[in-house]
Formats: structure tokens, C-alpha cells, sequence
């Protein structure tokens, strides 16, 4: 599974932070981005819905910009499944946390956090990742090539999708993609109460 | 309410965390008042025409106590019970603006937030609920202290990882036959936490008599709370508005007039207030009425009222808009959304605060559509009218406190001259009795030689009274200037925390990244640049510290300072960070061995103050300059302070300077900067004037003559 890390600040200085270098021996030197401008980087994670990133979000972004309110609420309109830590030097008591909460923010760490400390929570996203669905079909697919091509799911007007192309629907957050997750995990419970499977470990 | 025979018990579950919990109940409503004021609110949300508060048995607290609050307002399904009453209400989904037609009213409650206010008030709750059509009330029973129990034990950090369902406590819930046309909720509390004395009841009703405005006309739906319990005078009233208009100092009212067009305002003019109408603002017509309060009448209205005078709120169709209509007991903690404290200070000079104020800015859906409450409910949305609704009440203040001024001026005046015509009047009957002395007889004259002395005794005891009274003016010059520094200390000091957290979080990691990894050979340029960083962060850190140091050392010393260096420190050191992230590019035009001899701190404060407000007129622009520059004339020193921002229109070309006179406010201007720079200069004989901006075709010039001292 292919992991990657979203560094959204306007702090320029932080690009070269050691926690920056961290990231980079940890999941690959291209696999690390940073990006100032939020609206550069709405874009970007526009352009990679398809991909596993987890983001690192600055709160405090000069008045003419969007801030991190704004930005991970513009995200969350983009996918749901992005974890999104917020990394701030702000006031902690003076900021409002309840739109944070609302859109599903995954952590928040202190600007002054160490490296451990950040890695830590940067290790329970790829976790997070790890558990989810999309990867779940991800690696299926790396291990069974033949399944890829497979009908999965049918839709009432008539088109089919594959397992490759759910796997991108679900990424993409498209109704499609949801409509199936919520199926997938629907039929895995009936097919379990009904005794027709069995889930061991 | 007891369960009766025809009830069969189900479970209902909550669905929040334990964080969710902890964050958004118990921190939001930190006092039964507040809780009751939520549940109020929900009543209004759902439409009621009438909520019932009553209170039994509640002192002493026993068995018995409860309370009950009762409304007949639009109730519940079992569905809403499950999906919504059970739910912590974050999700944006379910964020209505508006009540059900026909009321539409805008939403006040906190969606989500009433059952922690039950909570706030007694630990068991049993819910009764109905929709009109439905044949059967829904009971819901809830023990609180199981959950806070639970709590206790399960106690996260938001955000944490494991997040702790409630689920596994019951929640029964029955049904019983209704009449089809009966609605409502009613909440009946028991087990209450605490016992509700007179005080507190009357504080209640009146917490809860600012839910509705008192200048709201009679609207469509209007909505009735009543307060029921044991207490004189409680036992069964109608809350109404406070009636406080004959308490106030100065009272202003002002109206619009729809058909005309024409927006009320008053205008300080010629020692009083006149009203004037004016074409409306930008935010459209509203109603506005303004108490001033002074010291002694804010007496007065305390001991009838018993609630404190807590400034300016803003109402819509009657009812307070949602940024006001969160209580908060604790006046220090009161949000200050219209920026009225930000010229904080209250009483020092002519300034009047939130706690000298009441009033209310009646808006309407109709005539002030844009100024539109923020989803987050803590302010409205930043846009053009609210900027100008908040200016409109700043204006509007700005005319009481120049009446209050010109008052004070006049007492102050009136004092110093009868001071001395006193001590002209007894010169004028000494030299009388002088020359009186001469023609009378020897025993008037010994009379009149102890007159005399008496007279040389009091005309002493005046010319004291009239050096005292100049000291004291002069003192309190002194205590206005101590006072600013405090000001811009605290700006600074905000500054200085921010730029102490990134500091740190850089130095630890650095410092981090080299223990853990060093020796590595392969790894030698990072640790190079490790070492670099830590030393140039430290650099910044030791200024920074520097610069802070100095407000504690003394005020009046004189030296010799060299300007160039004093602005380039400013420039490059103190505002570097400041200027890279703003991307501002500085320039200095100025001899570096110029020395002038003055109070350092003062010049600091100058420039300190003129950058910090370039910056903010630079917000939103492009390629943008600051530049100072200098040249020497004869015996005086010219200094050119530009920047290209949104410079200053014509019309404020000469309040720039009036002390809290800010255009910033939103960007924590308090309008103090601009006064000082010129109070600064003016004490050194010097001048400060804005001419022609030096870049075109935006931006600011100021101009400084600074005298050199012979």
C-alpha cells in the first residue's frame, strides 16, 4: 500500500523542518509533499483522490487565504476518507474546535510536538488507512490480478463495475462508491447472522 | 410520571463519545442558568407559542424537588427521539436555519445541547413528547449519573482514538394514550443537583426576560415563558423584558422611518446629543437604543435589579441573535463581538466600556438581510455590512463618550478657574485690609493683623489646592502614557508566543533529529543545517526576548540613539517574520550616522507602531512596501513613512490619529497605534501629518519633523 504525506503551511521554513526528513526516510522522498497555498493544495488532493494521503494541516494561513477551518472543510467535500491532523501553534483555548470536530478531523498536535510525538499519530492514520476499505480491496487485487476485472456491482440502470473500478469509486467518494460500501458491509453482516459465513480470526 | 399499565418498556441508546461529551456539554453550559436558557431556547426553536418553567419543592432539596419545563411546541417522533434528541447534535446535516413554517423563526439553540443542560440541572430526566396527529406520548427515561459516571472512568482526550460509545446504558422509553391534537415537550427534572433559592429563581426569570427584546413590536408568533414556584412574586408570572429606561444616565432611541428611508443617528454637537436622520447604511434601517450608565446609577440599577450591565446585544425580529444569545455568567469571559472593549479601559479617559452600557441593535429579517449570523454561532459572517453595523454602534458610542468628555472638560474647567478666581479674591481683600490698616484704630488694626494671618493661612491652603490639582492632571498624564505601553506590550506579547511556539517546535525537533541519528556520515549535511537552524532560531528568540525586556526597564531615560540602526532592527529583526510571511519587502533611505537623543523606548514605540499598521493596511495586497526614509533640514530631521496598502481616504485623513479611531479592528486594531505615534512625536516638539503617498496609486505617507535639541 502506497502512503502519502500532505504537508499543508504557509511557514516555508518547515519544508526543511527534521520532522519533514522523518516523513520522507519513512514513506519515500516523492511521497512527501508540501504545499503553502491552500488553494495549490485543495487542488492537488482534488488530482489524487485515488491515492492514500494523509494530511498535516496548519491552522493559521495569512488573512487573504482560506485558513484550516476553511481547508478541511473544503476537503471533507472532497472525500471523507482522508485523515486530516491539524498542527497548529495557536491558542489552543482561544480556538474553536467544534467545526473541527464536526468534519471528522483525525488529531491535533501542538506546533512545539517532537518528532515522536508527530510520527505516533502519523502511524495511527497508516493504521487507519490499513483497516480501511479501499485498501481491503486494494491488496486483494495486488494478490489476485485475475479478480480485477470482475463484475462486483450492479446498478439498477443497468451498469456494471468492476472491482478495480469500485475500488475507484470509492476513492473518489462518488455516490456509486458509497452506495456500495454501505452494501459490501449490509450483505457482510446478513451473510453473517444467517450463519452463511463465518468470521474468525 | 409513573408508567401505567398499558406501557411496554423499549431501550433507546445515545450514540456520542465520551470526548463529545466532555467537550460540548459540560464546557458549553457551565451554570443552571445557562442550562435553563438552553432549554428555553429549544422551546422556541420548536415553535412554542408558551414554555412553563416550575419549580417544586426545590428549597430545601428532597425527594420531592423537581423541575419542570413545559412547552407547546412542535414535539417529537420516536424517530427524532432516536436520530436526534439521542445524537449529539454536530452534524451540519441537521444545522436548520429556520423553524417550520409558519414561524420560520431563526434558530437560537444550540442544537444538541439541551440535554446537557438537562444534565446541568438534575441527573434523572423523564422526557414526554408528542407530535400533533400522533395518538400515543413518548416517555423517555434517562439517569445522568450513570453517564457521568462512565465518564469518570472512561475520561479521553478529544480526538483520542478510542472512542467510548455510551451505548451500554438504557435508556427505557413507553407510550400512553394522548389526545391526537396535543403537542409539546415537557422535560421533568428530579434528582436536581442543586437547591434553587429565591436569588436564584429571580435570576432566571431575569437571564431569561433577554431571550426577547424589550422594543420587539408585537410579531406574528410571539412567544411567552412563565416562571412557576414557591417564591413571592414567582409563583406564577409572565417573564417581561426588564423595564430599565429610568435607571439610565443618557438614554438615546433611535428609529428608522421605512417610507422615507431615513436611518436615525445622534451627533454630538455644541455640548449635546442631537438626533439627525441620515440616508440608511449599507447593512439597511434598524432600531437602536443605547443606556449609558454612570457610576452612580449603575448603583441604582444593580441594587433594583440584582443583574449586571453587560453591554450592547443585537436582536433579530425581536429575539437575540445567536453570537449574544449564549449566557455567560462570568463577565470576564463575555465574548466582545461588536469590538466594543477592544478600546478596552474602560473610564480612563472618556472611554466607556460593555459593563457601562446597555443596549440594543433591533435588526430585521426584511430590512438587514446580509448581516447574517456565522454557522459557528460565536460571531456573524465578516462581510461588508456587519463591518458596518459594527461601526455604526462604534460611532454611535463615540458620541455619548464626546458628551461624557466635554462634561468631565467642563467640571474640570469650571474647578481650576474657581480655584483661581478664589486666589484673586484674596489678594483683592488682603490689599483691602492693607489699605484699610492705616486709617483705623489701633485695636481694629490689631484685628484686622490676625485676620490677616488667617487670610495668609488660606490663601496658602488655595495656591496648594491649585498645585495639587495640576499634579494630579499631570499624574494622570503619566498613568495614560504607562497605560499605552501596557497596550502595545500586549500586542506584542501575543506576537512574541506565537513566534516562541514555532522557536521551539523547530529547536526540539532539530535537536531531536541530531540525538537520535547523530553520528551518521551520511546524514552530515542535515546535521549541518541542524546546527545552523538552531543558532539563527536562537538569534531570533534572544531579540525577540530583548525587545520584550525592555518595557520592564524604566521610561524617562534619555539617550543617544542611532535612528538607522533602531528602524533596521525593527525591519530586520523584530519584523522579519512578520514581513516574510506577508511577503512585505522593506526599504531604509536613511544616514546610519544620524543620532538622535531621546528616550529610546519612545522611538521604538514610533516606528513599532507605524510598521505594525502598515502591515495591516497592506493585508490583501500584492507587491507590497514599506519604506522609510530620511533627510536632515537646518535643525530638524524630515522622515517619510510610506507603504503602498489601502491607504487612507481623504475623509479620515485627520482622525487617523484621534485615539481609537481603527479601521482594523478585526485585525486587533484598537485604534491606540496612530495616537500614540502622534502623542509620542508631539512630546518631543515634533509633528506627525499625512501628505501625497509616495507610491502610486495606493498607499499611505506619513510625514515627521522631529526638532533636533539644542
Amino acid at each position: 500500500m502506497e502512503l502519502y504525506v500532505l504537508i499543508i503551511d504557509d511557514n516555508l521554513k518547515l519544508k526543511e523542518d527534521t520532522l519533514v526528513w522523518e516523513l520522507q526516510d519513512k514513506f519515500g522522498e516523492s511521497n512527501v509533499f508540501f504545499i503553502s497555498n491552500p488553494k495549490e493544495a485543495l487542488e492537488f488532493i482534488n488530482s489524487n483522490l485515488d491515492k492514500n494521503i494523509i494530511i498535516l494541516l496548519d491552522i493559521q494561513f495569512p488573512d487573504n487565504e482560506m485558513n484550516g477551518h476553511n481547508i478541511l472543510s473544503e476537503i471533507r467535500k472532497l472525500s471523507e476518507l482522508i485523515p486530516v491532523i491539524l498542527w497548529s501553534g495557536v491558542n489552543e483555548s482561544k480556538e474553536t474546535f467544534s467545526d473541527f470536530i464536526n468534519n471528522n478531523a483525525f488529531r491535533f498536535i501542538s506546533k512545539t510536538a517532537t518528532n515522536n510525538e508527530v510520527m505516533e499519530v502519523i502511524d495511527e492514520a497508516v493504521k487507519y488507512f490499513k483497516t480501511n476499505l479501499d485498501n481491503t480491496i486494494e491488496d486483494w487485487i495486488i494478490q489476485k490480478d485475475e479478480d480485477k476485472d470482475k463484475a462486483v456491482y450492479f446498478t439498477s440502470d443497468g451498469k456494471s463495475y468492476t472491482l478495480n473500478e469500485i475500488l475507484y469509486e470509492i476513492r473518489s467518494q462518488t455516490d456509486i462508491g458509497k452506495s456500495f460500501a454501505k452494501k459490501l458491509n449490509e450483505l457482510t453482516i446478513d451473510l453473517l447472522l444467517r450463519k452463511k459465513e463465518d468470521l474468525n480470526d | 410520571m409513573s408508567k401505567s399499565s398499558q406501557t411496554q418498556i423499549n431501550y433507546l441508546n445515545f450514540n456520542f463519545d465520551v470526548s463529545s461529551y466532555r467537550l460540548l456539554g459540560r464546557e458549553l453550559i457551565t451554570d443552571r442558568i445557562t442550562a435553563l436558557f438552553e432549554i428555553v431556547k429549544n422551546s422556541y426553536d420548536a415553535n412554542a407559542d408558551r414554555v412553563e418553567v416550575e419549580f417544586i419543592d426545590v428549597n430545601p432539596r428532597n425527594q420531592k424537588s423537581k423541575i419542570i419545563i413545559k412547552d407547546d411546541g412542535l414535539g417529537m417522533e420516536l424517530n427524532d427521539l432516536k436520530n436526534k434528541w439521542m445524537v449529539i447534535g454536530t452534524s451540519s446535516k441537521r444545522r436548520e436555519r429556520t423553524s417550520p413554517a409558519p414561524y420560520n423563526r431563526k434558530v437560537v439553540g444550540k442544537k444538541g445541547i439541551g440535554r446537557f443542560a438537562v444534565d446541568l440541572l438534575g441527573s434523572k430526566l423523564t422526557l414526554k413528547t408528542k407530535k400533533k396527529g400522533e395518538k400515543q406520548w413518548i416517555f423517555l427515561e434517562t439517569d445522568w449519573s450513570q453517564y457521568s459516571d462512565l465518564e469518570a472512568r472512561q475520561l479521553t482526550l478529544p480526538f483520542g482514538e478510542d472512542r467510548e460509545y455510551f451505548t451500554d446504558i438504557k435508556n427505557n422509553y413507553w407510550f400512553e394514550n394522548a389526545n391526537e391534537n396535543e403537542q409539546g415537550t415537557i422535560l421533568e427534572i428530579e434528582s436536581i443537583n442543586d437547591t434553587w433559592t429565591e436569588y436564584d429563581v429571580v435570576r432566571a426569570y431575569k437571564e431569561l426576560a433577554r431571550l426577547v427584546s424589550p422594543n420587539s413590536k408585537i410579531t406574528k408568533y410571539p412567544f411567552n415563558i412563565k416562571i412557576k414556584s414557591n417564591y413571592e412574586g414567582y409563583e406564577d408570572v409572565l417573564v417581561k423584558p426588564l423595564s430599565f429606561v429610568e435607571f439610565a444616565t443618557i438614554s438615546i432611541e433611535l428609529k428608522h422611518d421605512k417610507e422615507r428611508g431615513v436611518q436615525e443617528i445622534i451627533v454630538f454637537e455644541k455640548g449635546e446629543l442631537i438626533k439627525k436622520e441620515v440616508s440608511p447604511r449599507h447593512f439597511g434601517l434598524v432600531d437602536f437604543y443605547l443606556y449609558y450608565f454612570n457610576q452612580s446609577d449603575k448603583r441604582k440599577f444593580k441594587d433594583k435589579f440584582n443583574i449586571d450591565i453587560d453591554g450592547i446585544k443585537i436582536y433579530r425580529d425581536g429575539i437575540i441573535t445567536t453570537p449574544f444569545a449564549e449566557t455567560e455568567a462570568d463577565q470576564n469571559k463575555q465574548k466582545d463581538i461588536l469590538g466594543i472593549d477592544k478600546r478596552r479601559y474602560s473610564g480612563f479617559f472618556n472611554k466607556v466600556s460593555s459593563r457601562d452600557l446597555l443596549g440594543f441593535l433591533e435588526l430585521t429579517d426584511e430590512n438587514n438581510t446580509n448581516v447574517i449570523e456565522a454557522t459557528n454561532r460565536q460571531d456573524f459572517i465578516d462581510n461588508d455590512e456587519w463591518k458596518q453595523v459594527k461601526l455604526f454602534i462604534i460611532e454611535q458610542i463615540q458620541q455619548v463618550e464626546k458628551l461624557l468628555q466635554y462634561e468631565r472638560e467642563n467640571i474640570r474647567q469650571v474647578t481650576k478657574s474657581d480655584l483661581g478666581k478664589a486666589n484673586e479674591e484674596l489678594k483683592n481683600i488682603k490689599q483691602t485690609i492693607a489699605s484699610v490698616k492705616k486709617e483705623v484704630s489701633p485695636e481694629v488694626k490689631k484685628q484686622l493683623q490676625f485676620i490677616e494671618a488667617d487670610l495668609g493661612k488660606l490663601q496658602g491652603t488655595v495656591n496648594k489646592s491649585i498645585r495639587d490639582y495640576a499634579k494630579l492632571e499631570e499624574d494622570s498624564k503619566q498613568k495614560e502614557s504607562l497605560f499605552f505601553s501596557l497596550v502595545s506590550l500586549q500586542t506584542y506579547a501575543a506576537m512574541f508566543s506565537h513566534m516562541t511556539k514555532h522557536t521551539i517546535g523547530h529547536v526540539l525537533r532539530d535537536a531531536e533529529y541530531f540525538n537520535k541519528y547523530f553520528p551518521n556520515e551520511r546524514l552530515n549535511d542535515r546535521f549541518k543545517l541542524i546546527s545552523n537552524r538552531i543558532y539563527s532560531e536562537f538569534l531570533t528568540l534572544r531579540t525577540g526576548v530583548d525587545f520584550m525586556l525592555k518595557y520592564a526597564q524604566s521610561d524617562s531615560e534619555v539617550e543617544d540613539i542611532n535612528l538607522y540602526e533602531l528602524i533596521n532592527n525593527l525591519f530586520n529583526n523584530i519584523y522579519s517574520n512578520a514581513f516574510k510571511s506577508e511577503s512585505i519587502e522593506c526599504q531604509l533611505e536613511l544616514s546610519n550616522k544620524l543620532i538622535l537623543n531621546y528616550n529610546k523606548k519612545a522611538i521604538e514605540d514610533i516606528f513599532d507602531n507605524l510598521i505594525s499598521n502598515s502591515v495591516k493596511a497592506l493585508k490583501g495586497n500584492n507587491d507590497k512596501k514599506i519604506k522609510c526614509s530620511g533627510i536632515i533640514e537646518q535643525d530638524k530631521l524630515v522622515l517619510y513613512f510610506s507603504d503602498n496598502g489601502i491607504g487612507i481616504p481623504d475623509e479620515d485623513r485627520f482622525r487617523v490619529f484621534d485615539i481609537f479611531f481603527t479601521k482594523t479592528a478585526e485585525d486587533g486594531g484598537a485604534g491606540i497605534g496612530l495616537y500614540m505615534v502622534k502623542t509620542r512625536i508631539e512630546a518631543m516638539q515634533g509633528s506627525i501629518e499625512i501628505v501625497d503617498n509616495e507610491f502610486k496609486p495606493t498607499g499611505a505617507t506619513f510625514k515627521i519633523v522631529l526638532p533636533f535639541k539644542k
